[in-house]
């Protein structure tokens, strides 16, 4: 079986650096971005089979690249492991605020992982995503 | 109805109803004593402390009425309660005009008595609760605005130290993942992972350093110990002191220092605490300049110190790095809000604005995103620290060109 490919999307150089040595020493490969704008390009190019994406970025920050993620026919089945500092109630507060004027709501994500993140419990979300995504073939399918 | 015993003074010029009138009161339980003209009653008054007066309107000297307003005049909470005979009914309507509690028609019948009585009763025990409620009122305002006070400090406390929790969690999750990939690379012999988990602790360790600095900076600010002093020194040492690092980094620092500036009353070592901070953010903000569109080509940072109408002297601190949107510009000086993400504390700034208000000075800012930003520090002609009047200055307006 292929390596999978794992996409990381993280402001911070220390996330990155400890995000993809999780990754690589447990045999995955990890590709890095910096920022939500590179993150969609990497996305579009290398198709990975999950995307580590970090809510709190400066700039346009994660929830404009999870939203572009989920808006693009393309890419919106690959699911997306959202990395928080403070739980997951803000972002899916705000992902509710944007399906309410969506035609077609946006899948929620995968999973969320909270700061800091704990190197078995990464690699157990991972794992789980991706046994869903064998049992129905898309996770993030819109309802 | 029950009620408490009362004395009462009964005032009236005919003997007869003095006796019957004393017969039914004491009946009820009321102590009670007499008076035949209203200047005895005022006497009695003084001396008896009666709670309710009954007084007849019609009286050969002074009348019940004008007796009613020097009672009502003198002693406020007797209650009043006229006698009147019939066709008195114009002075009745008048006497409850000056506060008469009630007024009762002569031939008096023992229900009619009881039942103003009861009335005055009712009045003063209303009074007296009232009275206690409001001296509650008052204990109870007093002990309510001393916790509100209190909680108000433990909110700005607590608020203090959720943003330090938060600084050290994200310090010490960059110790952990460098730690993590540390031993990964001595499990492993792996080169890289060895200089990466390195790197990310020897960072992480600095950014603690810095932190514990900041912290003991913020509480040095609370006090100053101010000298003369000559406002280009702290500019000048502290030039000197960065410019090595800003070379180092490929920033032009310049210093521009003003020959009309006097003495000033100052804190030289707070104050170049202050300069420090401020460059330091500049060349920060220079770094961070060539992400933003439009930043400027040149990456320089300029230390001036100017005259100023209404302030002995000010300090000016331009850099031409990434600036800030107007949102960010409101934050900055609240503490534990950083520009720089994990890299900031959040206590620089809100360390020198507070050294700036123990000069009695003033910190303003002036910033555009993508084209620079501008600090200004304004201290005041002082000789004598501690003037109140000082704290109002004329305010500048904030200005950008651009």
């Amino acid at each position: 079986m292929a390596i999978k490919q794992i996409l990381i999307v993280d402001d911070e150089l220390d996330m990155r650096i400890f995000l993809s040595t999780v990754l690589e020493t447990s045999g995955y490969r990890p590709i890095t971005c910096q920022n939500g704008r590179d993150g969609i390009t990497k996305a579009r190019s290398i198709k990975p089979d999950i995307i580590l994406l970090d809510v709190m970025m400066p700039g346009e920050g994660g929830v404009n690249m999870y939203r572009a993620l989920k808006t693009d026919p393309e890419l919106r089945s690959i699911p997306v492991i959202m990395i928080t500092a403070v739980g997951h109630d803000s972002f899916s507060h705000y992902l509710n605020m944007l399906n309410a004027g969506l035609p077609h709501p946006m899948a929620s994500p995968a999973n969320y992982l909270q700061k800091p993140i704990d190197p078995n419990t990464l690699l157990a979300a991972l794992q789980h995503a991706f046994s869903t995504v064998r049992s129905d073939g898309d996770s993030s399918r819109e309802a | 109805m029950k009620m408490a015993p009362h004395t009462l003074l009964i005032v009236d010029d005919e003997a007869g109803i003095r006796t019957v009138l004393s017969i039914l009161l004491a009946d009820m339980g009321h102590r009670v004593c007499c008076a035949e003209t209203g200047d005895q009653a005022l006497e009695i008054l003084t001396d008896a402390h009666p709670s309710i007066v009954l007084t007849d309107i019609k009286m050969p000297g002074m009348d019940g009425v004008s007796l009613l307003r020097e009672i009502k005049r003198t002693h406020p909470d007797v209650e009043v309660i006229m006698m009147t005979g019939h066709g008195d009914m114009d002075l009745a309507v008048k006497s409850l005009k000056y506060l008469a509690t009630d007024f009762i028609t002569k031939p008096i019948s023992a229900e009619a008595l009881e039942v103003a009585i009861a009335r005055a009763d009712e009045r003063i025990s209303l009074r007296n609760q009232l009275r206690a409620y409001t001296e509650n009122l008052e204990l109870l305002v007093a002990e309510k605005s001393r916790k509100l006070v209190e909680a108000e400090r433990m909110a700005a406390f607590g608020e203090a130290v959720a943003g330090l929790a938060h600084t050290i969690k994200n310090i010490s999750g960059g110790l952990t993942g460098g730690a993590f990939v540390l031993e990964k690379g001595i499990e492993l012999h792996h080169d890289q992972y060895l200089k990466q988990g390195w790197t990310m602790i020897k960072g992480n360790v600095e950014k603690l350093v810095t932190l514990s600095l900041d912290l003991l900076n913020y509480g040095k600010s609370s006090e100053i110990h101010p000298a003369w002093c000559h406002p280009n020194q702290p500019a000048q040492e502290i030039f000197d002191m960065m410019l090595p690092q800003a070379q180092s980094l490929g920033i032009w620092l310049e210093l521009s220092l003003s020959d009309e500036l006097p003495q000033v009353y100052l804190d030289s070592e707070a104050i170049s605490r202050c300069l420090l901070n401020l460059i330091g953010n500049a060349i920060d903000a220079c770094l961070d300049g060539p992400d933003s569109p439009g930043a400027a080509q040149v990456r320089k940072v300029t230390i001036r110190t100017l005259t100023a109408q209404g302030w002995a002297a000010v300090y000016q601190i331009e850099d031409t790095g990434a600036g800030m949107d107007n949102e960010t510009r409101q934050k900055i000086f609240q503490g534990f809000f950083s520009t720089k993400g994990s890299r900031g504390t959040g206590i620089g700034l809100m360390t020198t604005k507070k050294t700036v208000e123990k000069h009695h000075g003033r910190i303003d800012v002036i910033s555009e995103k993508g084209k620079g930003t501008i600090f200004n520090i304004f201290l005041p002609d002082i000789s004598t620290p501690g003037l109140d009047k000082l704290q109002e200055r004329p305010t500048t307006t904030q200005r950008f060109s651009a």
